[in-house]
């Protein structure tokens, strides 16, 4: 009995913390955006990297006394719930957002939840910036998806003519999880390969994600000895193994992906086995991050211990669903208002050195302003850090 | 007569007071955490079922995919009307059901329970191989579910031109939900149920008896399964899509786990069970990154009080209107 | 053909191992326990933190982690499956608590060591290269020879000692050893204790190669079911055999499939269930599983 009475009392303070967690603001009024996402389970470190740079931006603003948005200046709440990677929770999550008045979300981060929430978002007229790649999503008739991040099937073919320009590759190989993000964008990187004259050595090799031990996958894939292999939307606790098993097997090669990765990962999972693995990342390598983003960096680490370099990409969406809204304030609670500011938009990009602007792009891949333009980064792992290979734009 | 007002209650509860809460306090999210818990507590009074014969099974969630799929291929790709293909969906889960449970339901035990198991992931990675579900890609923008008229008089109108298609999606749901259960309760409390429960006790003995085992247990598992392909056809037209992952294994899990939550020996046990873990989950969204600690920590303290299922709690009142 | 094999003995040694503490807590209590992964990943963690933070020697942090998950499977027993198991009416009940510890491990390991995946320094370096026809790091050979050895022990251990002899007995039988005066709380709570323990180790083990990240358990548990199933619930051989069963399938149907692509799981999924349905109790199984 007196077990259980102790148990009860930690439940009790929890939910006691929690509530003060959420209710401790200042004076000013209140803008709550959302976050739809996975914190918790075996993709937890997508969204929790997410919400955690949402979270840090958020109290980055109030700390300096809100975001001002018209005459106004608000303070930022940011409003998480856990979708668990469940489409039917994440329409949950969506209603929720609804319920709570909120019109700007960030999430979800898979596929099936994506185009879950869709009629949810537009019923309630919510803008939703998910990290999935469907194009359905992002083309017409859909109009409230933001597409978050930079697609594969834009990062994949400029990662590919560079290599083939600068490295001199001419065969490739494909391997993904069999799962339906992976698969679809290695099915779209194989296409772009296979346009821009790679010729493709293996591109059916898939895996379980709680694969233990990648040795047998990547035999055969292997023996095809090809020049580039591509690890088509690899999760970041898989990379490192992969490289390690490919390297082990006397993989001389270049392996890239099209995800992000985090540095610490790499290096604790791969060590030196990781250097010269390509992936896309966002601003945080010396060369190209701004002072604002090394204290962003600096902020993220005091707040949550460690810093998650898949955060870089996943810095943006908060910060330009804020500075669209003051752009034109009457987005608040209008959704179509934002979607006409959309068009035009366009501010210096704050995380990034040099003249790049964040605005909205993506008519040549879905016909309409829907996604947000993140740099194209490319980045190569040596020595336990990320550095700068090239940096791209998406149209 | 006290069964009768019970029913009464319960069908005035969910048709009119729930709604007239929800419009008062203003939560319009609770129509869709209740759509989903009355679609869920329908595949797992099917699982409950299987239960009922003695099987663990952790397949569910292959049958609501199958039945997803169904309904989405019948609707985009055959042009037939939703409601025409949620009877469809169900039968044909029902039949994949025979099929694979003339195999395997001689399994007991966790070896049954394991089988199942791997049923629900070989669903999945067929919906990925096969061209019919469009692989990974899943089927997107699936229409709502048009009109339904018979004789021209139309029974259920146009889903895409009501104003609020979650109420009426939450009243399809509950109604699934109350035909589900009642028939769930004829079935128990009929001849079928009857010999479902010597087989529980003992299948040799049943057997011996003249039972015809092997057919009893076949149809047992093909209603569990129509159950199930109901519940994911109808959760692929509120999410309008379909995916190889939107039934997964953890889906097929949180099914048993809700019968066993709502109680093994009471046939609203599963209703119970789902509300409690799903709407649960729901209800501790104000914990942020505590939520799974304290939800499961709730969870255990549940079991240790009452290990043989929410229904088990010693009210008389109760006892008498569920058993 | 000399990879394959080679592939298959060193994924069925850690198959196995994982298996073995599984059917060691079934055969005792009839517990499907499907907290199991989760204390596997909590052993990789915990050597983690030992080994690649505070760098202690690989096997003391080896050791931390088997202490850590036996005290834990200790109380897990004691205060949960214990009293659970003694009220309720249907003992398949149980595996809703199970559930229930793996959702709290869960949310433990979240919150004590974080989302992201981790890995520590290879304990040795090196590839062992025999002409490409097997090709395998010197780090595997290690844990593969170490989880070998580990899994001798531990039948050595239910073979001849005291407490061996009584977890065998109450797992035959649990009404005639107690009969014969095994104390059998006191011998239910010492076997979960060493299944748990079983699964902190292989978790510190693979850890060196595999790292380790807080969404391995639950498929953990799942693979492991699959062992114990195919070598029959409950049997000690049978798990060890049901390990290097699926090690070798894996092996030898990635390499067979592999240009099948998208299909190969699939294949060895339904073979699976084929097996199943031909061999209702596994391979060894007993028959009332």
């Amino acid at each position: 009995m007196i077990r259980r009475n102790i148990l009860a009392g930690m439940t009790a303070a929890l939910a006691l913390t929690a509530v003060q967690g959420t209710a401790a603001l200042a004076e000013n009024p209140v803008l709550k955006i959302g976050f739809v996402g996975v914190t918790s389970g075996p993709a937890a470190a997508w969204g929790i990297s997410n919400q955690r740079s949402m979270e840090t931006r958020a109290a980055w603003i109030n700390e300096i006394g809100g975001y001002k948005i018209g005459d106004v200046t608000y303070d930022i709440e940011i409003v998480s719930f856990d979708d668990q990677k469940d489409p039917k929770r994440a329409i949950a999550g969506m209603e929720r957002m609804a319920q709570e008045g909120i019109h700007y979300v960030v999430g979800p981060n898979v596929d099936n939840g994506a185009a879950a929430v869709r009629p949810v978002a537009e019923a309630n007229g919510i803008m939703y910036f998910p990290y999935a790649f469907p194009k359905e999503l992002y083309t017409a008739p859909a109009s409230n998806a933001v597409l978050g991040m930079v697609a594969n099937y834009q990062s994949g073919p400029a990662i590919y003519k560079y290599l083939m320009a600068e490295r001199g590759v001419k065969t490739a190989a494909f391997i993904a999880a069999n799962e339906s993000d992976p698969l679809s964008q290695r099915d779209s990187g194989r296409a772009a390969a296979e346009e821009l004259g790679m010729e493709i050595t293996s591109a059916n090799v898939t895996y379980q994600v709680d694969t233990t031990d990648f040795t047998p996958v990547l035999t055969p894939v292997i023996r095809t000895n090809p020049d580039l292999l591509v690890l088509s939307g690899v999760s970041p606790a898989n990379a490192p193994q992969l490289i390690r098993s490919a390297r082990e097997l006397g993989y001389g090669g270049i392996i890239s992906t099209e995800t992000a990765q985090d540095a610490q990962v790499l290096r604790e999972g791969a060590g030196d086995l990781a250097n010269g693995f390509i992936s896309v990342g966002g601003a945080s390598t010396p060369e190209i991050a701004s002072d604002m983003m090394k204290e962003f960096v600096a902020r993220y680490t005091d707040m949550f211990g460690e810093y998650n370099d898949e955060s870089n990409t996943k810095v943006y969406a908060l910060e330009y669903i804020l500075a669209t809204l003051a752009a034109d304030p009457a987005g608040i609670d209008d959704v179509e208002v934002f979607k006409t500011a959309m068009d035009t938009f366009e501010v210096p990009n704050p995380y990034m050195k040099g003249d790049a602007v964040m605005r909205y792009v993506g008519m040549s891949s879905f016909g309409q302003r829907r996604q947000v333009a993140v740099p194209l980064v490319v980045n190569v792992f040596q020595d336990g850090e990320f550095e700068t290979l090239f940096v791209a734009e998406v149209d | 007569m006290t069964r009768l007002l019970a029913l009464v209650v319960f069908l005035f509860s969910i048709f009119w007071l729930v709604p007239f809460l929800i419009s008062v306090t203003g939560r319009w999210n609770f129509y869709f955490t209740l759509t989903s818990v009355a679609l869920l507590s329908v595949a797992s009074a099917g699982v409950w079922l299987t239960f009922y014969i003695g099987r663990i099974n952790i397949g569910q969630g292959a049958f609501a995919l199958i039945g997803a799929y169904v309904s989405a291929i019948l609707v985009t790709k055959a042009g037939i009307s939703f409601w025409v293909s949620l009877p469809a969906a169900g039968l044909f889960a029902g039949l994949v059901a025979v099929l694979i449970g003339l195999p395997i339901l001689r399994l007991r035990g966790v070896y049954f329970a394991m089988i199942t198991l791997v049923l629900t992931e070989v669903v999945r990675l067929a919906a990925l191989a096969l061209p019919i579900t469009n692989g990974a890609k899943g089927i997107v923008s699936i229409p709502l579910p048009s009109e339904l008229s018979i004789f021209g008089i139309t029974m259920i109108p146009d889903f895409s031109t009501m104003e609020n298609s979650k109420l009426a999606f939450y009243y399809a749901a509950c109604a699934l939900m109350v035909v589900c259960f009642a028939s769930l309760y004829r079935i128990v409390n009929s001849r079928l149920g009857h010999l479902c429960r010597s087989m529980q006790q003992n299948e040799e003995l049943a057997a011996s008896v003249g039972v015809n085992v092997a057919h009893l247990r076949v149809i047992v598992f093909a209603i569990s399964s129509f159950f199930g392909g109901l519940g994911g056809a109808m959760f692929g037209a509120i999410a309008q899509s379909v995916y190889p992952s939107s039934f997964v294994v953890k889906d097929s899990i949180d099914f048993m786990l809700n019968c066993f939550l709502g109680g093994l020996g009471y046939v609203f046990g599963p209703m119970l069970g789902t509300l409690t873990l799903y709407f649960g989950w729901d209800l501790m969204f104000e914990l942020g990154k505590y939520q799974l600690l304290v939800f499961s920590s709730v969870l255990i303290l549940l079991i240790l009080v009452l290990p043989n299922g929410l229904l088990s709690i010693r009210l008389g009142w109760i006892r008498r209107l569920t058993r | 053909m000399e990879q394959v094999v080679a592939n298959g003995v060193y994924l069925g040694s850690q198959y196995a191992m994982i298996a073995l503490g599984l059917t060691l807590i079934f055969a005792l209590m009839n517990v499907l326990n499907f907290a199991h992964g989760q204390m596997y990943v909590i052993g990789g963690f915990v050597t983690y933190t030992f080994y690649g933070q505070f760098e202690v020697p690989f096997l003391l942090a080896l050791l931390m982690s088997c202490a850590t998950l036996a005290i834990l499977g200790a109380l897990i027993e004691k205060f949960l499956f214990g009293p659970v198991i003694r009220r309720s009416a249907r003992e398949e009940s149980t595996m809703l608590l199970a559930a229930g510890i793996a959702f709290l491990l869960d949310a433990v390991i979240l919150l004590v060591f974080g989302e992201k995946q981790r890995g520590v320094p290879k304990i040795v370096d090196g590839v062992f290269n025999w002409d490409f026809r097997i090709i395998m790091p010197y780090d595997r050979m290690l844990i593969c020879g170490l989880a070998i050895l580990s899994i001798g022990a531990f039948i050595a251990f239910m073979q001849f000692s005291r407490t061996g002899r009584a977890l065998r007995a109450l797992a035959q039988d649990r009404t005639a050893a107690q009969l014969m005066g095994v104390n059998v709380n006191r011998y239910s709570m010492i076997g979960f204790a060493l299944g748990a323990m079983l699964a902190g180790l292989v978790g510190g083990l693979l850890v060196t190669i595999t790292g380790v990240n807080l969404g391995m358990g639950g498929p953990t548990s799942i693979k492991a079911f699959m062992m114990v199933m195919i070598g029959g619930a409950g049997v000690i051989s049978g798990a060890i055999a049901g390990g290097f069963i699926l090690g070798m399938l894996e092996a030898v149907g990635l390499a067979v499939l592999s240009q099948y692509g998208d299909i190969t799981y699939l294949v060895i999924f339904i073979a699976l269930m084929i097996f199943l349905a031909i061999r209702p109790h596994g391979l060894m199984g007993k028959p009332w599983g």
